[in-house]
């Protein structure tokens, strides 16, 4: 009864009521968007860190991790492999070799990490391969004659590997595509030019093309002028096992592209077999075994059993090689939360002011509900609940706007390419695919719930402090 | 004036609803001010270590060398030009250097490494490398020695295993690690300094010695007196390799930085790289490092160069920093946004209340011979002194707690303080005072309330006089 009262209540005054409604649809709809393109970046971030590069566990000698020494690599490999393996929870296993190296080409270097491995273990543990770049090459498949490397797109850029270059085949594909003839023209200046870098590519695209052009046309000139050389070839550089320094010629098999310019600027992949002449290593020689599990869930769990049955090896579940990357996903649920309590609260004072309004005009019906015989509990509940009513109307309305919105776009992903450089340099996709958990709509609800409960007391003590027979009398 | 009058009379009527709707507007001015009060601290605080303990924030380089940077790349650098650049008003000195790329060892030990030819004297007046060296460590000899110490107290023994060879550069983030209270601090920090010191020589010009990264010395387990070795590619393709002794290390705060770097004195590295004279960076430490001064400066800079030299300022030579910054500003101000929305929302709900209940009110005010505009006015001013209230009161706390904050930063401890370090940030929140934000504080507040109003001027404009009177 009181609350079919209450929800007849709500609609008395349509006007007012759906105000509030609609500022509290728009305030939950506005957060709980916010929290899902947030938590969506977060998601991916720690999803391509667990399938592309990090995987679940690594394991290694204790002192190994500290400076990557060399001589540092793993006992009786073959009997430490069996054991993981045989461990439940382990889906599959790669092993590696680690130098700390330098990558040449004829005009540039820079330091990098060289990671030996077997291909076709390696591709059970991560979908790096999976990210290379259509017409770079592939993932060791090719055979060649020279030794094999398989880059990040940040290094091939850094050495010049990928470029950038207008010419004839460029115009005539821009041509194809329905460019604006003067903008042609302006870039058919530049036939011919090959940019030395990304970078000077970009400023001479923003020097000859005005605003509205590189926004319109700029992704895809990019897109055009980026050109692989095939074939490319590079030197890496490091110390063997005995200190000296060595190194070869290697070729590009494949350029990966992660989202993540610090790892595909320092990681180079080469086939062990390739390093072991150079290095003086064995073949079962190995730093490090790079563990997969078949959930995620089970980290904690088979991190422990490993612990135990290899008492003498570092192992590390992915929380402890990259605490930001666990940080971040355990501290930011509190801040959603904090989010959503800020903008309830703002919410709470239009509520507050129209429970108050409502109570105020209600004095003489207030007092003649007393009069007859209605007890003060009873009063209470009924704004309560028309409080809360008039707060889950607009919320369920918001979080309805909401799932249906991130539904569309957790397909189709929401594109913050101008910001693509600061979200990768974070190693965080510029193209975001929204989402959120259900039990976070459950948190929503309980705090709508809870905001219309608070703001209801204020307005709800003042009806009780009515004395009837004054309420009566008014006009 | 009476109109003034009237509507603040009008405004205590019903005092709650005012209260409360001010309330609301102050929320959100407060949120908003103190808000964006710690984001900008923080960039600021970030940029700021950031740009002066590496870059500067003008550079004068070859014309490639950004872009590619090779040995190769580099200018020559004499008294001339150099007197041309002191004379700008706006430079207060000329800090060459000299970088490259190189492998670096210690025994088995190899990494990629920065190395920087310094003029250690020069950079007093910009990265102050020498304020950056180790002052003390936390050694598991020196915690030891902390916890056999009768004279210091138990909880800055809990306290110090969890900063474990953390290197200081001064005692009083040291102090904060520990959590001293600075009236103790005369007492325990004499000794624990004492437990804590770590010695550091000096490089100078002429001098093959080395000063290297925090970070980079435990990767390499190097020690001071320790040699290290450097490998690289020098001038025209030349060989390049050296070998020096540490004689110091220095903690630089950004991580990415710190475990990496090499210093060398500057002649000693052109000497390594076979480019004796060249520079490859001439960092300009300026008087005021406004934006518009800096671009000013650029300006003047650039006229005075020779062709093959180009000047950089520090947008671009952090252009991954200043595009993060950018994201999360505006993640913030989305936010913000939000929240005004919903205030905006409040603030209509409320004047709504307004119209529908004083409609009796303005039918009797317009039929004994009151203008319209001048009720409408009045409704007006109501509103826009309810949100002014609002955010008067908003901007004077909010205020009073920044100026409070500026100089009493939020600064944390323990564990949060350690995971802080590993960002290479400052445990401690900023605030920074922000003059110009109020501005669009007001502008919004006022955008507000004028949208809002639009509902009761259409109403009072629109009013039946009869029908009003009726209800």
């Amino acid at each position: 009864m009181i609350w079919k009262t209450a929800w007849k209540n709500v609609w008395r005054n349509k006007v007012r009521s759906m105000v509030v409604i609609a500022s509290v649809t728009i305030g939950i709809f506005g957060g709980i968007f916010a929290v899902a393109v947030m938590n969506g970046a977060i998601a991916q971030r720690v999803d391509a860190a667990l399938n592309e590069e990090i995987s679940h566990i690594h394991i290694n000698d204790p002192a190994f991790r500290d400076n990557y020494d060399m001589q540092l690599i793993i006992a009786d490999p073959e009997q430490v492999i069996s054991t993981i393996l045989e461990t439940p929870g382990v889906a599959a296993l790669t092993p590696r070799t680690m130098i700390a190296g330098m990558a040449n080409t004829a005009t540039k270097s820079t330091g990098v990490q060289i990671i030996g491995i077997a291909p076709e273990k390696e591709k059970e543990v991560l979908k790096l391969y999976d990210t290379t770049i259509p017409g770079t090459g592939d993932f060791f498949e090719t055979e060649s004659r020279y030794k094999l490397a398989y880059i990040g797109h940040e290094l091939a850029k850094e050495l010049n590997i990928i470029r950038y270059r207008i010419d004839q085949d460029v115009l005539d594909s821009l041509a194809v595509k329905n460019l604006p003839v003067e903008l042609l023209d302006k870039l058919s200046a530049f036939s011919g030019t090959r940019f030395k870098s990304e970078k000077a590519f970009k400023k001479e695209m923003k020097g000859a093309l005005s605003l509205k052009e590189q926004n319109a046309y700029g992704a895809l000139i990019k897109e055009e002028a980026w050109s692989f050389r095939a074939r490319s070839k590079m030197t890496l550089t490091f110390l063997d096992k005995e200190q000296i320094q060595t190194g070869a010629v290697f070729r590009i098999t494949g350029v990966f592209d992660i989202k993540n310019s610090m790892y595909e600027m320092s990681q180079v992949l080469v086939k062990n077999e390739d390093m072991m002449g150079l290095t003086g290593m064995a073949p079962n020689e190995y730093h490090q075994l790079v563990v997969r599990l078949n959930d995620t869930e089970l980290t904690e769990k088979t991190t422990t059993s490993l612990r135990e049955k290899l008492p003498g090896l570092e192992i590390m579940n992915w929380k402890e090689i990259q605490p930001d990357l666990a940080m971040m996903t355990d501290m930011v649920q509190n801040f959603y939360a904090i989010f959503m309590v800020v903008i309830l609260a703002a919410l709470a004072f239009g509520i507050v002011n129209t429970m108050l309004m409502v109570v105020l005009e209600r004095t003489k019906e207030l007092g003649m509900l007393t009069a007859i015989g209605m007890n003060k509990k009873r009063v209470f509940r009924m704004i309560m609940l028309e409080s809360v009513f008039l707060s889950m109307v607009g919320g369920v309305v918001g979080m309805i706007i909401s799932k249906i919105l991130i539904g569309l776009t957790s397909s189709t992903g929401i594109n913050f390419a101008s910001y693509a450089e600061g979200f990768e340099a974070l190693g965080f996709a510029a193209h975001i695919y929204p989402e959120i958990s259900t039990s976070f709509f459950i948190t929503v609800t309980v705090l709508i719930i809870l905001t219309g409960i608070l703001s209801s007391i204020y307005p709800a003590l003042k009806a009780l402090k009515l004395d009837p027979a004054e309420a009566l009398r008014t006009e | 004036m009476n109109n003034l009058k009237l509507a603040w009379r009008n405004l205590w009527r019903n005092r709650r609803r005012t209260l409360i709707t001010s309330a609301s507007i102050f929320f959100a001015v407060f949120f908003a001010l103190v808000m964006r009060s710690i984001q900008l601290g923080s960039y600021d605080h970030m940029y700021k270590n950031a740009i002066e303990s590496y870059t500067g924030y003008i550079q004068i380089q070859h014309r490639d060398f950004w872009d590619e940077k090779t040995v190769d790349n580099t200018f020559t650098y004499d008294k001339y030009l150099e007197k041309q650049i002191l004379a700008d008003e706006n430079v207060t000195a000329a800090i060459p250097r000299f970088e490259s790329f190189a492998l670096a060892s210690n025994g088995p030990q190899t990494k990629g490494v920065l190395v920087m030819g310094i003029a250690p004297e020069k950079e007093i007046h910009l990265s102050k490398i020498r304020d950056k060296t180790v002052k003390f460590r936390l050694t598991s000899e020196s915690i030891a020695k902390i916890e056999e110490d009768p004279s210091i107290p138990e909880k800055v023994k809990e306290l110090a295993p969890l900063f474990e060879n953390n290197a200081y550069t001064t005692a009083s983030r040291l102090q904060l690690d520990l959590d001293i209270p600075d009236k103790e601090a005369h007492v325990l920090m004499p000794a624990i300094e004492a437990h804590a010191r770590s010695e550091n020589g000096s490089i100078a010009m002429g001098e093959p010695g080395a000063w290297v990264g925090d970070k980079l010395a435990q990767y390499l387990q190097l020690g001071i007196g320790d040699t290290i070795v450097l490998i690289g590619q020098g001038y025209h393709a030349t060989t390049a390799a050296g070998k020096y002794e540490i004689k110091g290390i220095v903690k630089i705060p950004l991580p990415d930085i710190d475990n990496k770097i090499v210093y060398l004195p500057l002649d000693i590295c052109q000497e390594l790289y076979n480019a004796q004279g060249n520079l490859t960076s001439l960092a300009l430490a300026v008087k005021d490092n406004k934006d518009k001064a800096i671009a000013g400066t650029v300006e003047r800079i650039s006229t005075k160069i020779p062709g093959d030299q180009k000047v950089m300022e520090w947008r671009e030579m952090n252009e991954v920093m200043v595009s993060q910054m950018d994201a999360d500003d505006k993640g913030g101000q989305i936010m913000l946004g939000i929240l005004y929305l919903v205030i905006a929302f409040g603030i209509f709900g409320t004047v709504l209340m307004l119209t529908s209940e004083r409609k009796r009110e303005f039918g009797v005010l317009v039929a004994i011979g009151m203008q319209k505009k001048k009720l409408a006015s009045i409704m007006t001013l109501e509103m826009l002194l309810i949100g002014l209230l609002g955010l008067l009161v908003g901007v004077v706390v909010a205020s009073a707690l920044i100026l409070y904050g500026v100089d009493h930063p939020i600064i944390f401890k323990g564990e949060t303080a350690k995971m802080f370090a590993e960002y290479g940030m400052e445990p401690k929140m900023a605030f920074m005072t922000i003059g110009s934000y109020y501005i669009s504080q007001i502008v919004i507040v006022v955008a507000m309330v004028l949208l809002a109003i639009g509902y009761p001027l259409r109403k009072i404009t629109g009013m039946k006089v009869v029908n009003a009177l009726r209800a």
